[in-house]
């Protein structure tokens, strides 16, 4: 019994311990956490929301965005302290680990204008000075006229193309509508993440 | 050559080493020096896209698709590369035989750069695995990345077996111990059944935190409890003290990931369990660095005429500091200030660059001269070292200073935008920082071009005496 000379000895040790502390950390608490029932009064993502979801996926939207409010005074203007059944419907999860700008658990209820959504997604700066969010301008068409059944984003002043109207693509109106469906339905009871927030106030 | 003015030595040896291994090792190196260029170019423009955010606005170029370009190909392909390179003469010398098989490391080598060009392109086209980091690329070309490793885990495995020395050098724990774990985390990173909504939050501070502590983390300080040692002419400080590190390591790291998403609503437990063993790191992360240090003691002369040893010896300090930083950020009351921040940015740059890729850098000028008999332009090295350096150091105190500000402007409630615009200095700094550190690269390049194996038939240089 010998780590120095016995390499089976050695390594399977190493793989033992990493395996347990693995279960132990974080699959079983994952398989425990994945019990989790859904916040009462949290909907399921329709179609086109989850459609947006897989955009807000593709384009990274969570290494700037978070998605975990927490209880915490500055976390307030985001909404209420997030819960562990408030993700139930939210694979891949997008908790994000960055602010460079805000969090959007709640985006749905703070800002909850579609119109202002799309032209904020065709050029920030047209709305926000100061961001350095991407413009998102490929989910828009530009057209010399719009057709009935298109929806026209009005981008103000200086962003909007000359002589032409800027359209969102069924992607973009998708995002909005993801964008939309970002509602912290209400606590009844007050969360464990609430005690949280009273005990780190001390 | 060679200048007296500087007065570093020239090597003092070569290694006669079988001439496939060394065109083998530097093929590696080759690779992962493109995948660097590539990617630390990608990180620059990242950097510039802060300031600018509408450069480059095509959307395979964008911000959100690019940055897990940039992060992945120097995790799989730079650093990964770049240290097996080194591995691929490490565990056969440590074990004083040859290496098990250089066909299986040859095939090794394609099926990473396979996975890593392939989930490159799948990342530009918006093809992901979620946003969650380091395990960007989707299943099919991270399995191929893995097999990769299970390649190198067999080989250096055998190699082990096949040692003609009794005792199992400790630079082959870290290495061999560390494929193990690496490949074990992908596994559980990429199965599904434990990941759905909060649950794969849980996973994913395990592994991102993993991929870093459990992959570059015990291979380059395997590399260097070979290294230091050898181009130091002196036993490492104490070998006990490696073996306590390995322990703890394993111990300690393994537990911590959740760190990440402190006042999350991760349950609580798991939390508090990260940080207090984040704390629990100081023991193989001093133990680590003191080892070295130690080892470099009153050999300060030798550190200053070596081009090598001073890459070294910055890499064991950053380990520390960086190391001792994460401790520090891991406690509630720093998350309060700097958690979202980018002062996490300037950590991770740290650690993968002051730490990890100064190891790197010290091993491959300490050892390829030693195996070609071709030296770079001492000059060079120097400038690349300094570049490096205060590249490094601009980037750090930049994002560390800014992302203290942006913490505190939360804290005081100040409108969101205010966070943003507070950072527009420290951006454009951080890419002076990184230009910088982007140049010493094309250096490095130049460098490795310079100590370029010879062709076949080539007659071997006489050996330089210093």
């Amino acid at each position: 019994m010998n780590f120095h000379v016995n390499p089976r000895l050695l390594f399977g040790t190493a793989f033992g311990v990493f395996v347990i502390l693995t279960l132990m950390i974080a699959v079983l608490p994952a398989i425990q956490i994945q019990q989790t029932p859904a916040t009462p009064g949290l909907e399921p993502l329709s179609e086109r929301a989850a459609r947006g979801r897989d955009i807000y996926v593709r384009e990274g939207c969570s290494y700037c965005h978070s998605q975990q409010v927490r209880p915490l005074p500055q976390d307030e203007l985001f909404g209420r302290p997030s819960a562990p059944g408030d993700y139930v419907y939210e694979t891949p999860q997008l908790l994000g680990t960055a602010r460079t700008g805000p969090d959007l658990s709640n985006i749905g209820n703070r800002q909850p204008s579609d119109l202002w959504h799309l032209i904020h997604l065709y050029n920030p700066r047209a709305l926000v000075q100061g961001s350095v969010m991407p413009a998102y301008w490929w989910y828009f068409r530009k057209k010399d006229r719009a057709d009935a059944d298109d929806v026209v984003v009005p981008v103000p002043g200086s962003s909007a193309p000359k002589g032409k109207v800027v359209v969102a693509t069924p992607e973009a109106l998708a995002l909005v509508e993801y964008l939309h469906s970002l509602k912290q339905p209400p606590l009844e009871v007050p969360a464990s993440g609430e005690e949280q927030g009273e005990a780190s106030k001390q | 050559m060679g200048s007296p003015a500087i007065g570093k030595v020239r090597i003092e040896e070569i290694i006669g080493e079988d001439p496939a291994l060394v065109r083998l090792i530097y093929k590696y190196l080759v690779w992962a020096t493109v995948w660097l260029i590539f990617a630390t170019a990608l990180g620059l423009l990242l950097s510039l896209k802060l300031s600018y955010p509408d450069l480059l606005d095509f959307s395979f170029t964008s911000y959100g698709r690019v940055r897990p370009i940039h992060t992945n190909a120097l995790f799989w392909g730079w650093t990964s590369m770049a240290m097996v390179a080194l591995c691929l003469f490490v565990v056969p010398r440590t074990s004083r035989t040859q290496l098990h098989s250089l066909t299986l490391a040859r095939v090794a080598l394609w099926m990473w750069n396979v996975a890593v060009a392939a989930g490159t392109v799948a990342l530009a086209m918006g093809i992901n695995n979620g946003d969650q980091e380091y395990r960007e690329y989707v299943w099919p070309i991270m399995a191929i990345f893995a097999a990769g490793m299970l390649v190198h885990l067999y080989n250096f495995l055998c190699t082990v077996r096949e040692r003609e020395i009794e005792e199992i050098y400790i630079s082959n724990w870290y290495i061999i111990a560390a494929l193990i774990w690496t490949t074990t985390l992908v596994t559980v990173g990429y199965l599904p059944w434990y990941q759905h909504g909060l649950a794969q939050a849980n996973i994913q501070g395990y592994y991102m935190h993993q991929g870093v502590g459990m992959w570059f983390t015990p291979v380059v300080l395997g590399l260097t409890y070979y290294f230091l040692p050898k181009f130091l002419n002196r036993p490492i400080y104490s070998y006990s003290l490696g073996v306590l590190a390995f322990w703890t390591q394993l111990v300690f790291y393994t537990l911590i990931g959740a760190h990440h998403f402190i006042f999350s609503a991760i349950p609580w437990w798991i939390q508090t369990i990260a940080i207090v063993f984040s704390v629990g790191m100081m023991v193989p992360v001093w133990a680590g660095t003191g080892n070295f240090i130690l080892t470099m003691r009153g050999k300060w002369r030798t550190i200053g005429r070596s081009y090598s040893l001073p890459f070294i010896l910055a890499g064991a300090v950053c380990y520390g500091l960086v190391s001792t930083q994460g401790t520090f950020e891991s406690f509630r009351w720093t998350n309060l200030y700097w958690h979202f921040t980018n002062f996490t940015i300037g950590h991770s740059h740290f650690t993968m660059y002051g730490f990890v890729a100064f190891l790197i850098w010290g091993g491959v000028y300490g050892l390829l001269p030693r195996l070609t008999g071709r030296e770079p332009s001492i000059v060079a090295v120097g400038v690349h070292f300094w570049f490096s350096m205060i590249g490094m150091g601009i980037y750090v105190v930049a994002l560390s200073i800014g992302g203290t500000i942006q913490g505190t402007d939360w804290v005081r409630l100040r409108p969101f935008i205010d966070s943003v615009t507070d950072m527009a200095p420290y951006w454009l700094w951080r890419s002076v920082g990184g230009t910088l550190m982007f140049l010493s690269h094309v250096i490095f390049a130049y460098n490795l071009y310079k100590m370029r194996p010879r062709a076949l038939g080539e007659a071997t240089p006489e050996v330089a005496r210093a």
